[in-house]
């Protein structure tokens, strides 16, 4: 118990005593047998008062401290650390917010207001006197992370994790590593191409001996709190061992005898079961798909490396904190959503983006060449009536960097743009003066009035009522209309769900606080970057990697990690486990423990958050929150009635 | 519904429009024009036009002809679209719409072939002066007549047509019901136009260029006049004799003006000259020029020795007659006060 106490009332300027009369509440909480001093201050966050109370706690042993000022957003860690500078704990002090709870709720009435903050303070004093001196919970950190997608973000994420002497693992659920990214062709703003780009980090990451890459591999079981995280990966095998001799490879693949659509090329093209999706991918191993292949034989015939005996298996990864870099999906447009589908002559931009790279001197689509395209923008984002409402935003910027590039590999082409408005923010803008002064011209309509596609003679007839010529009927018979498709969340993705990240409105993997914590989520010792956070190019995408991987290795480099100690308690004597905490608990912090034979609950100290929704739900009041305990609480309560 | 069309812009440029197409719809051109009205709102709408190849729309559109070009949309356009030369180009283009012959459109696209038409009006008026080259007063009695009636049939065969061309595109075509006493009640705005050009007043900036472009015409409609009717270089009339030596001072001291702020591109509307500007103040200065000198010569007596200056002056008065005065730009001077006076009568009939 703590009986010789330190009370400061602040004047906040004239914010609290124009309203409270501050002598008052003085005269009134010194009169507590525990207040050893108390004091009016004109703003008590100043300099010289934070030195005057450190010099009062040293020089007269106060073993408490109360600041009545503001709210405890603005200055509870700011008088925390004026008790630490003095040699106390920082939980020895309490805050009384008697500005936002006192003054300024009842400048209207300021005897009322006076007698709200004396006892507001009060009830503060009655509370610090059970305070407790706690140190931080210190818990051991594995110095490993792991990397789940390994697109470019995970790839990034990885290299700079390993940079920082941190043990990774790159775990990536196709056989090739470099997502989305390696399917595209030439990237603005440098004209590398996607390639190119994860060439590159390929290279890097091979180098790196800390870094252990995992292909065909998903991660299905998923345990432990930061610091110690437990992941089950199930890996699937090439069905190939060694490395082939690539002319054996190049005939085996052609006798293969199983077409699939090609999920590389957005099913424009058919691959075998046999395959890798260009030559040059990484790893620079082909793959069987074992779920398409009808096991006829014929490639195990000319190439001896194909092995069917590999199995499946199934692999553990303990790891200190889990970078999530699963990527996006590109929207998929309803049968019949601006042609597609129904209309012979419409793709969707990733589509189109493959097209123009397997072009060679024309660019052709089934069989016939194409002059005129129609690019329809916002088709999955900014949805008036469905789910989607939020911009895409790599969209604009990537069309209209197409819309140049098809024009310089193939020249005499015209591009019409439908727009609903070009955000090419940022240096991206300068894409936007190039294509229309090479003659490209957008149109443009609002979201409740699109254009309509529609087939006439072989071709697609894209009309709109063009806002920028009065709202004008304006039609163009288009040889190819392009769906500029925004991203969506991957559909396939059992690691959100496996690891409970919680999602947006969006749908999208949901950080914590968009500007002052974006790439952590509420489950301590998760991280996420790119675009399985929402929609983001690829200098986004990167930008979000470092980030989170930087942050990631905050929790893990130091072998240990410092936690607030303001967590439940289970009272073992009181408590036999009926399990209603467990379920109340929304952060899985509570198990069951054997205590000399009797079952209890056990809090995991690393996971708990100190939220108290298990407390009230104990039928034997068996559970207590530290420095938020029953009598605590019971006595601020006293003084306030 | 009206199909978006490319190649209208393409064609465009070949009349001197430079990257319309980079224009994003800001309407900054529009704001700042002191000339566009709410009803008579220019140049975005023109340039949109331009870009989308709404031809017909501009075929049967007067607005660039209400444009006197002070360049003040280029100088505030954003993205450096030169709207004002996108409408100097409209006009070019509807020039050669209106004129039958297709000589128009072929003299502004092409650079090459003006030249030849050039060589070979120089060549017919070699071959005039080497056939007539012994007998100067029958020369400048042919010439005389040759300016007459170099008027009167380009008048009957080419500009009559054109401005009856440009009635049917802009008021027949699209459906226009102008009752037949509008077209005597909106004359006088015809001629108030077309001899003071006050619609130049409008314009945001200084008063000087109304007044020289307003001394240019009364000097050339005045030099003409005294030429042709007054006959001047056979008059001996001392007030005749004077008029003509003021106003060919006139004419050749302005063009002069002109052409040097052309060289100098001191302004918007100077920037990107094209040939047929060029063609018509170069022109224009040499008509005043030469014909200043045969009066000079003749009055001191010299004429006779010096036959070359009359032949000179033969050679470009028939260069301007039958190149620029019917297909050029001197054109002008008929579709916009034309323009006005039809602006003005379908200004009077009520909106649907």
């Amino acid at each position: 118990m703590n009986n010789k106490l330190g009370v400061y009332i602040c004047h906040c300027g004239g914010n609290i005593s124009d309203y409270v009369d501050v002598a008052k509440v003085k005269q009134s909480v010194a009169a507590e047998e525990e207040v050893f001093l108390a004091k009016t201050t004109m703003f008590a966050c100043s300099d010289s008062t934070q030195k005057e109370m450190i010099e009062d706690i040293v020089a007269n042993e106060l073993d408490g401290v109360v600041v009545a000022s503001c709210s405890p957003k603005l200055h509870l860690l700011t008088f925390r650390a004026v008790a630490e500078r003095a040699g106390l704990n920082k939980y020895n002090y309490v805050h009384a917010n008697i500005r936002e709870q006192a003054s300024w709720a009842h400048s209207d009435d300021k005897s009322g207001a006076t007698a709200k903050a004396i006892n507001i303070v009060k009830a503060a004093i009655k509370k610090v006197r059970f305070a407790e001196p706690l140190t931080p919970i210190r818990i051991p950190t594995i110095n490993s992370v792991a990397v789940v997608g390994g697109g470019l973000a995970g790839m990034r994420a990885a290299l700079e994790l390993s940079s920082l002497g941190t043990r990774v693992y790159l775990i990536e659920r196709e056989h090739f590593v470099g997502g989305r990214v390696s399917q595209w062709d030439s990237l603005f703003t440098t004209g590398e191409t996607g390639k190119e780009l994860i060439t590159r980090l390929y290279n890097e990451l091979t180098e790196q001996k800390n870094i252990t890459l995992l292909t065909g591999a998903e991660v299905t079981g998923f345990s432990g709190s930061i610091g110690d995280f437990s992941l089950k990966v199930r890996i699937t095998p090439r069905y190939i061992s060694g490395k082939c001799n690539p002319g054996e490879l190049k005939k085996a693949i052609e006798v293969c005898p199983v077409g699939v659509a090609d999920d590389f090329n957005f099913g424009l093209t058919v691959r075998k079961a046999i395959y890798h999706n260009f030559p040059g991918e990484y790893p620079q191993a082909p793959v069987v798909d074992l779920s398409n292949c009808n096991r006829c034989g014929a490639c195990e015939k000319i190439c001896g490396n194909i092995d069917f005996s590999q199995k499946e298996e199934v692999i553990e990864i303990r790891t200190g904190s889990i970078l999530v870099a699963t990527g996006f999906d590109p929207y998929t447009p309803a049968d019949g959503e601006f042609g597609y589908r129904t209309c012979d002559n419409v793709v969707t931009l990733p589509q189109f983006k493959r097209l123009i790279d397997m072009g060679e001197k024309m660019l052709i689509f089934k069989g016939r060449e194409i002059r005129n395209i129609a690019y329809i923008y916002c088709v999955g984002s900014r949805q008036a009536e469905g789910e989607n409402k939020y911009c895409s935003r790599y969209c604009c910027t990537s069309t209209i960097y197409e819309s140049i590039t098809v024009k310089k590999k193939f020249g005499n082409i015209h591009n019409f743009h439908f727009t609903r408005g070009i955000r090419t923010y940022g240096k991206q803008e300068i894409l936007y003066d190039e294509s229309s002064r090479q003659g490209d011209i957008y149109l443009q309509s609002y979201e409740d009035d699109p254009p309509a596609v529609t087939g006439r003679n072989g071709k697609a007839v894209v009309t709109i009522n063009d806002i920028l010529t009065g709202k004008r009927e304006l039609e163009v018979e288009a040889d190819l209309v392009v769906l500029v498709t925004g991203m969506v969340p991957r559909n396939d993705n059992p690691v959100g769900s496996l690891f409970k990240l919680p999602k947006g409105r969006d749908r999208f993997f949901n950080e914590i606080h968009m500007k002052l914590r974006p790439v952590e989520t509420v489950i301590d010792g998760i991280t996420i970057a790119g675009a399985c956070q929402g929609p983001k190019n690829i200098m986004e995408s990167v930008n979000s990697a470092l980030s989170a991987a930087v942050k990631s290795y905050s929790y893990v480099s130091k072998a240990e990690m410092e936690l607030e100690p303001v967590v439940a308690l289970i009272d073992r004597d009181l408590c036999s486990w009926c399990g209603a905490c467990t379920s109340a608990c929304p952060f899985e912090a509570i198990r069951k423990e054997n205590e000399s034979g009797k079952p209890v609950a056990a809090i995991n100290n690393s996971v708990c958050k100190g939220c108290g929704m298990c407390l009230p739900v104990c039928p034997v009041n068996a559970i207590d929150l530290i420095t938020y305990s029953d009598r605590e609480i019971e006595s601020m309560i006293d003084a306030l009635a | 519904m009206a199909v978006v069309n490319p190649s209208f812009g393409e064609e465009l440029k070949k009349y001197g429009a430079v990257d319309f197409n980079a224009c994003y719809n800001c309407g900054n051109c529009t704001a700042v024009c002191s000339l566009s009205t709410e009803k008579d709102s220019f140049p975005r709408e023109m340039i949109r036009f331009s870009v989308v190849g709404l031809e017909d729309d501009i075929k049967s559109s007067l607005k660039p002809w209400l444009c006197y070009y002070c360049g003040e949309c280029t100088t505030h356009c954003p993205r450096t679209a030169y709207p004002g030369e996108l409408m100097m180009s409209l006009r070019r283009w509807l020039t050669s719409v209106y004129d039958w012959t297709g000589l128009s459109g072929l003299l502004y696209r092409s650079l090459p072939f003006s030249i030849l038409a050039f060589a070979l009006t120089t060549l017919a008026a070699l071959a005039l002066s080497l056939g007539l080259k012994t007998d100067l007063p029958a020369a400048m009695h042919y010439g005389h007549m040759f300016e007459a009636l170099a008027i009167t049939g380009v008048f009957a065969a080419i500009l009559v047509p054109n401005i009856v061309r440009m009635w049917w595109l802009v008021i027949i075509r699209p459906g226009k019901k102008v009752p037949v006493a509008n077209y005597f009640t909106g004359i006088g705005e015809l001629f108030v136009h077309m001899f003071t050009q006050k619609r130049i007043l409008g314009c945001d900036e200084n008063r000087l260029r109304w007044f020289e472009h307003f001394l240019l015409v009364i000097g050339y409609l005045g030099l003409l006049f005294t030429t042709v009717v007054l006959d001047w270089f056979s008059n001996t009339s001392l007030l005749v004799t004077g008029f003509g030596y003021l106003l060919s001072i006139l004419v050749f001291s302005i063009t002069m003006i002109f052409i040097s702020e052309r060289f100098r591109k001191n302004k918007e509307s100077n920037r990107l000259s094209r040939p047929s500007d060029w063609f018509f103040v170069i022109w224009l200065f040499l008509m005043g020029v030469s014909a200043f000198l045969v009066r000079v010569f003749l009055d001191l007596g010299i004429l006779a020795n010096n036959q070359w200056i009359y032949f000179l002056h033969l050679t470009i008065l028939v260069q301007w007659a039958l190149i620029i005065v019917p297909f050029g730009k001197w054109t002008h001077f008929l579709y916009r006060s034309f323009a006005i006076y039809f602006n003005r009568i379908l200004a009077e009939i009520p909106d649907k």
